[in-house]
């Protein structure tokens, strides 16, 4: 397996093929500026929740820096993508609107978002792939076994690569990308 | 009634976080869904809710929503028909 490309984003940091970007926001603030300088006319963007932000600006990232984008249907890439917090900031935003039994209002917009599964599926839509897609809860970034995983997708005869790595938020301000594209 | 349009119009946008558009940029003939605003069913639901919580509105039949979200004109008039709240 080789690594073609690698995205990086922590709040204050964000990192395409080993260069930094420069950006001057932090938190969910830097999420909106990466969408705003780098992709743009995709306005369901501000109806995700930050793991949908982070996984979408990420991969569109890395998709860039791949280049020669024409967003044909495709059955050969897989979406594969690990973290430790699954959803745990959609489940909490979640939450809060059905805490109160005076101002019970459970906002759909929001329980959509309480399946982490769900970023894999924005990006391929996006993407008009069609290969694998799956979302994985592991105790931590532990990359052999994240290896070992996407060894196991590539048994698969027609995925010949894979968006892969780490996806972590556990609030607006909190998060973590490490994501590559990766061929067999 | 256009005072309920133009707020309407700003309750619409902050639930369904339509965050580059103002009030003056939704037509209030447009259909809300399809060509118009462009809103899918997760928005459908979203706008159900908003009419219960900001309007004290219960629709009894979702099918009635076809014809309530037609445009954001017809969803006033029917918000002031029925409102509770």
């Amino acid at each position: 397996m080789m690594i073609l490309h690698r995205v990086y984003i922590s709040p204050d940091k964000v990192i395409v093929n080993g260069k930094a970007l420069e950006l001057t926001e932090k938190g969910s603030a830097l999420l909106t500026q990466i969408y705003r300088s780098h992709i743009g006319n995709y306005p369901k963007f501000f109806k995700m929740d930050t793991l949908c932000k982070l996984g979408f600006v990420a991969s569109e990232l890395l998709l860039n820096a791949e280049g020669n984008r024409n967003f044909e249907p495709r059955e050969d890439r897989a979406v594969i993508l690990f973290n430790r917090s699954a959803s745990l900031q959609a489940d909490t935003n979640y939450q809060s609107t059905i805490q109160d039994s005076e101002n019970f209002f459970p906002s759909p917009a929001a329980f959509v978002y309480t399946l982490p599964n769900i970023v894999t599926g924005e990006i391929a839509i996006r993407n008009k792939y069609f290969g694998e897609t799956s979302f994985i809860v592991i105790e931590e970034n532990d990359e052999k076994l994240i290896e070992q995983n996407l060894s196991v997708a590539f048994q698969d005869t027609d995925t010949k690569s894979i968006i892969g790595g780490w996806l972590d938020c556990t609030d607006e301000e909190n998060f973590e990308a490490n994501i590559f594209l990766m061929e067999k | 009634m256009d005072e309920l349009i133009y707020k309407l119009k700003q309750e619409i946008i902050e639930a369904l976080n339509l965050e580059d558009m103002t009030p003056e940029d939704i037509d209030e003939n447009a259909s809300l869904f399809g060509e118009g605003l462009g809103l899918d069913s997760i928005d459908a639901l979203e706008l159900i809710v908003l009419m219960e919580k900001n309007y004290g509105i219960k629709l009894q039949d979702p099918n009635q929503g076809k014809e309530i979200f037609k445009s954001v004109k017809v969803m006033a008039e029917f918000i002031q028909q029925n409102r509770t709240k």
